[in-house]
């Protein structure tokens, strides 16, 4: 047959149908010796059932890490994860550190340029000098 | 058009697989409270053995959905009703190779997703381009539902697999049985599906057990919308799915045979022409109408790609009312205009 097919696959465009939370896991780790960990062990005990009840779609874990300063880290679907030391801060920000984490996608850090990008080509098309008003030959 | 069969009759799919503590009969629970004197006296009819399923004293974590983590948060990523138990979602991470008993694996409930999924993206196809040919329709279906695309898919709704189908392994991850290095997958795979798989083909098949899942807990309305939003959600160009080869000779074939005026390519804009980066503008005019426009470097390469995009004007052609067939599934007085029929592809 004339017409052959290439194989391609389909792109995923998530929140444009169904949107996937990018964070899926979070492991707190505390010290139950070190100073630096109060506030971790605050946001344990009083902030982290509500926020683990509002984020269902994250696994998380609590474990103690003893002797060290507590972080929080987590993992996202791309593979890749991020760490955030959480040491000498008080219980509230550290809720606002486990907020980011959830609002990362895991992708590294880069600076934004354009104000859009999409996968789609432009409504209104790229200018050509060719399909003016009375272009002659 | 064969109508998929209800709710009811397609428990069998999912005869529970035998955790003491949900799937306890009533003998079961007598015998704990009541004297072991009194108790085989008070045994109330059981079905026959072979339709109840074994009991197994102690479980392993893997067939204990309800000591995963993972398991409530995939359910909960994925926005599925609570109608749809997290034993279903455990049931549909155990891949045939990882267990030899047919009723912890996905094998049925994957059976039933490659069925819902390839009808749904088969069916939005035929009808938003109704004059696809064959194996671009092919082609397009796998590339929203096919083997690679789920994969990707699975990856993407967070889930990971475990490195071996061991005990302990938590219930949250796709559990698989790998093949041997050097193992030629695809005839290993139709060799014996039931010995060892890739990643790539367990992960399409857990997808197609979650859908089966949202189908049998949820309903058929869930299913369509649960697809559209996870599989139809994405990106796919049709157009660049074309590989012609002869353009203009099918082009000239096509005219033909819908009883057009033969193409006749002419030259619309040119610049460059014996410059090193000449630009050239062909248009493919079928008697005073335009049919296609295409550009090149060369006059020749203009002429086919103008060849090429008058071929998928055509081919891509959508209707502006677009009505599913299994719109009749919903409701039966649903007002169905049935879908443009194409007379098929050019033959040269």
């Amino acid at each position: 047959m004339p017409v052959t097919p290439l194989r391609l696959i389909s792109k995923s465009q998530n929140g444009v149908g169904a949107f996937v939370l990018q964070c899926k896991r979070m492991e707190f780790n505390y010290c139950d010796w070190a100073g630096s960990s109060k506030g971790m062990n605050s946001f344990l005990k009083h902030h982290l059932p509500k926020f683990a009840k509002a984020n269902p779609q994250i696994e998380i874990t609590v474990s103690p890490r003893p002797h060290k300063h507590p972080i929080i880290r987590s993992e996202y679907i791309n593979g890749r994860e991020k760490v955030i030391c959480v040491r000498n801060l008080e219980h509230n920000q550290i809720l606002q550190k486990a907020e980011l984490l959830r609002n990362s996608s895991g992708l590294k850090l880069r600076r934004v340029t354009k104000p859009v990008s999409s996968m789609n080509e432009s409504v209104r098309g790229i200018f050509s000098p060719f399909h003016g008003t009375g272009y002659a030959i | 058009m064969k109508r998929i069969r209800n709710l009811t009759s397609v428990n069998s799919l999912l005869r529970p697989a035998a955790v003491p503590a949900i799937n306890a009969s009533p003998s079961l629970l007598l015998r704990s409270s009541a004297s072991t004197v009194a108790s085989a006296a008070e045994i109330p009819e059981t079905p026959s053995p072979e339709l109840q399923p074994q009991l197994l004293s102690t479980l392993p974590p893997s067939r204990n959905p309800l000591a995963s983590a993972k398991l409530p948060a995939l359910h909960a990523r994925l926005n599925l009703h609570p109608n749809y138990p997290i034993q279903t979602l455990a049931r549909a991470l155990v891949d045939p190779s990882a267990d030899k008993d047919l009723r912890f694996t996905n094998q049925n409930l994957t059976t039933l997703g490659n069925t819902l999924t390839g009808y749904y993206a088969a069916e939005y196809l035929m009808v938003t381009y109704p004059r696809l040919p064959t194996e671009v329709l092919y082609a397009a279906v796998s590339a929203y539902v096919g083997n690679k695309a789920l994969a990707s898919l699975g990856r993407e709704w967070g889930i990971e697999s475990a490195f071996e189908p061991t005990a302990d392994v938590d219930a949250g991850l796709l559990q698989f049985s790998r093949l041997a290095p050097g193992v030629d997958p695809k005839a290993a795979l139709h060799r014996d599906p039931n010995a060892g798989s890739t990643l790539e083909h367990a992960m399409a098949n857990l997808v197609r057990s979650v859908f089966a899942g949202v189908y049998l807990h949820e309903g058929l309305s869930a299913t369509k919308q649960f697809f559209r939003q996870h599989v139809l959600s994405r990106k796919l160009d049709v157009d660049k799915l074309f590989d012609f080869t002869q353009p203009t000779r099918e082009l000239s074939r096509l005219c033909a045979r819908e009883g057009f005026e033969p193409p006749v390519a002419r030259l619309l804009a040119e610049t460059g022409r014996h410059s090193r980066h000449p630009v050239f503008v062909v248009g493919v005019y079928s008697g005073s109408e335009l049919i296609g426009e295409g550009h090149g470097g060369s006059l020749d390469e203009a002429r086919i790609r103008a060849a090429v995009n008058a071929l998928k004007g055509w081919y891509l052609y959508s209707p502006p009312e677009k009505d599913l067939p299994s719109k009749t599934e919903e409701s039966r007085d649903a007002k169905f205009k049935p879908a443009y029929i194409d007379p098929g592809e050019v033959i040269v």
